[in-house]
């Protein structure tokens, strides 16, 4: 109830912590995201972005707004563009990418909790994890502009950017090594539980019967894994040239351009409550299925 | 075996490569020298130790000013880690369940939003004169600490918490030497010290990343001065080498560079494990 709660709140709080971030820090907010020294129309910017109001206003109108899907219109990084269709136009790549990665992972974690994959194999992934993601990025990039040259971006090859940017979302920074060990781990200490072994000896599989107890740990950590990645992903989008929502939030904080950052991570904060929402309804969905009796379980008890 | 001189061999591996490190940093020039056209793209055996670039500047300084940007900031944000850790076990020792409760809801918050969007918010909004790596390997460290944290109390509880307390004061231990000694030395330090260098070496590796992204776009990087060069120029001009240019040597720094973080991080966590 509590991740629910929490997910519930999350689009809220993010802005809100941004907002008394800026207004905690020294100097006039506007001033902040737009230095005199080096950026015109200070001013100006304070009132487009509601900032001379004070930090109430500012919120207020922001959420507001952005709940109406407006959030205004880039200022640098595609200037005149609504902020709202960049977002729109860059969700896929994102998603894709990060769906895309999750299936090594999915598929590693059920081998490994299987038994499948070797345990004698685990430093291999991890000496393989240690690769940062820029690094295996800047790889398979220049592979791929030296195969296709200039026109590396669109068609197959920039589908092969995708899918490439996915395979080192997938690889990199410890992903797989995480989600093989990690659910492994997490099977091996179920098993060794008394209950279990009892199970094995009544003729139950060990699975039908340690998979409602270890679920919840999973789901967690499933969570935990796609936030991993929808972090990476924002390294992998700018080194492959993947045009999406990471790209997009990178250069808006290169570039100064807040109304983009704001925008893209509350897109970010979305989709982390969306996570976390899920992950809420599914242990509430595992507790009532632990808590209804299995069904050897009743027969047993029956006979 | 994890015997004593194998975590005592890997502890010197990480020592000679963080003195080495250490040493780069304070050798750096505050400004890359001025470019030698006459000297473009050499090789380490023409320009030695490291070769030159394609302006004729020693490779040696962009690894010197790389170091420099990224070895204090990068060990103060594990030393950060480090300390809240230790505080987190000690706290379950010492049997102060409400600030359990406090690092679990703060893990949550801080666990529910993609880190590197957290890092670019950061960035965005630091006053540009703060724009430098120790804010953001702080906010890393911030990020990373409840996790961390967490995994401490964790330990700790496991080895009894509060009972393992009393149970050495009624041996007729001190206090300081319980929680310093038997619970923070003999207990929590493989936990302590592997999150710290896992949360040094993260911090290196993002401000290659973020250097490098920077770089992509022709930008300034919002983690060190204009003025300085980090270890992601070397891993942009290697990128260059693998499109055509004769920069393989710049690359081959570049990845020996990240490896040797790489490698002191294991070499920190496998020197401390549990015996």
């Amino acid at each position: 109830m509590v991740r629910l709660l929490a997910a519930l709140a999350l689009p809220i709080v993010v802005p809100a912590i941004i907002t008394m971030v800026l207004w905690a820090l020294p100097g006039h907010p506007a001033e902040i995201i737009c230095p005199p020294g080096i950026c015109d129309g200070t001013q100006a910017l304070a009132e487009r972005w509601n900032l001379h109001l004070g930090p109430w206003h500012f919120f207020t109108t922001w959420i507001s707004n952005a709940v109406t899907g407006d959030f205004g219109n880039s200022w640098r990084v595609q200037q005149g563009f609504p902020v709202a269709d960049l977002i729109w136009e860059s969700l896929p790549a994102t998603s894709m990418l990060v769906g895309l990665a999750l299936v090594p992972l999915v598929v590693g974690a059920v081998l490994a909790a299987a038994g499948w994959i070797p345990k004698l194999l685990d430093p291999l992934w991890q000496a393989i994890g240690l690769v940062p993601a820029v690094i295996l990025a800047l790889f398979l990039a220049a592979q791929v502009e030296i195969t296709y040259g200039a026109l590396s971006f669109g068609g197959w090859p920039g589908q092969l950017r995708l899918l490439l940017g996915a395979l080192v979302l997938g690889v990199a920074d410890n992903a797989l090594s995480g989600a093989l060990v990690g659910t492994r781990s997490v099977f091996e200490a179920e098993l060794r539980q008394r209950y279990v072994q009892i199970a094995v000896l009544r003729g139950e599989s060990t699975l039908s019967n340690a998979l409602p107890n270890v679920l919840p740990a999973l789901i967690g950590q499933f969570r935990a894994r796609t936030l991993h990645l929808m972090s990476g992903a924002v390294v992998v989008e700018v080194v492959m040239g993947v045009p999406g929502l990471g790209e997009l939030l990178f250069d808006g904080t290169l570039m100064q351009d807040f109304g983009v950052v704001l925008a893209a991570t509350w897109a970010f904060s979305l989709m982390s409550a969306v996570l976390l929402g899920s992950q809420a309804l599914a242990e509430i969905a595992v507790a009532l299925w632990v808590r209804s009796s299995p069904s050897g379980v009743a027969e047993g008890a029956a006979a | 075996m994890r015997s004593r001189g194998t975590r005592g061999l890997w502890g010197v591996v990480a020592l000679l490569l963080l003195a080495g490190l250490m040493a780069l940093a304070a050798t750096a020039p505050e400004f890359l020298s001025t470019p030698d056209l006459d000297r473009i793209a050499l090789g380490p055996g023409d320009a030695p130790p490291f070769g030159t670039d394609d302006r004729g500047i020693s490779l040696l300084e962009y690894a010197a000013q790389g170091a420099s940007i990224v070895v204090a900031p990068a060990l103060f944000s594990g030393f950060v880690v480090m300390m809240l850790s230790t505080m987190a076990g000690l706290v379950r020792c010492a049997g102060l369940t409400w600030i359990d409760g406090a690092i679990q809801v703060a893990s949550e918050l801080v666990g529910s939003l993609p880190r590197l969007v957290v890092i670019l918010v950061v960035a965005l909004i630091l006053p540009s004169d703060y724009r430098t790596l120790l804010p953001i390997g702080l906010t890393w460290a911030l990020l990373a600490a409840p996790g961390a944290m967490d995994e401490a109390a964790a330990t700790a509880g496991r080895l009894g918490g509060e009972r393992f307390v009393e149970a050495l004061k009624a041996h007729g231990f001190s206090g300081v030497r319980i929680y310093l000694y038997h619970v923070v030395w003999l207990n929590l330090r493989s936990v302590i010290v592997r999150q710290g260098a896992e949360v040094t070496m993260h911090v290196v590796f993002l401000e290659i990343a973020l250097s490098y992204l920077a770089l992509r776009r022709n930008e300034p990087s919002f983690t060190h001065a204009d003025s300085e060069f980090s270890w992601a120029t070397l891993l942009y001009q290697g990128y260059t080498a693998l499109l055509g240019s004769d920069l393989m040597h710049a690359l081959w720094l570049g990845l020996g560079l990240v490896a040797a973080t790489a490698v002191m991080a294991q070499a920190v966590r496998l020197s401390a494990r549990a015996r």
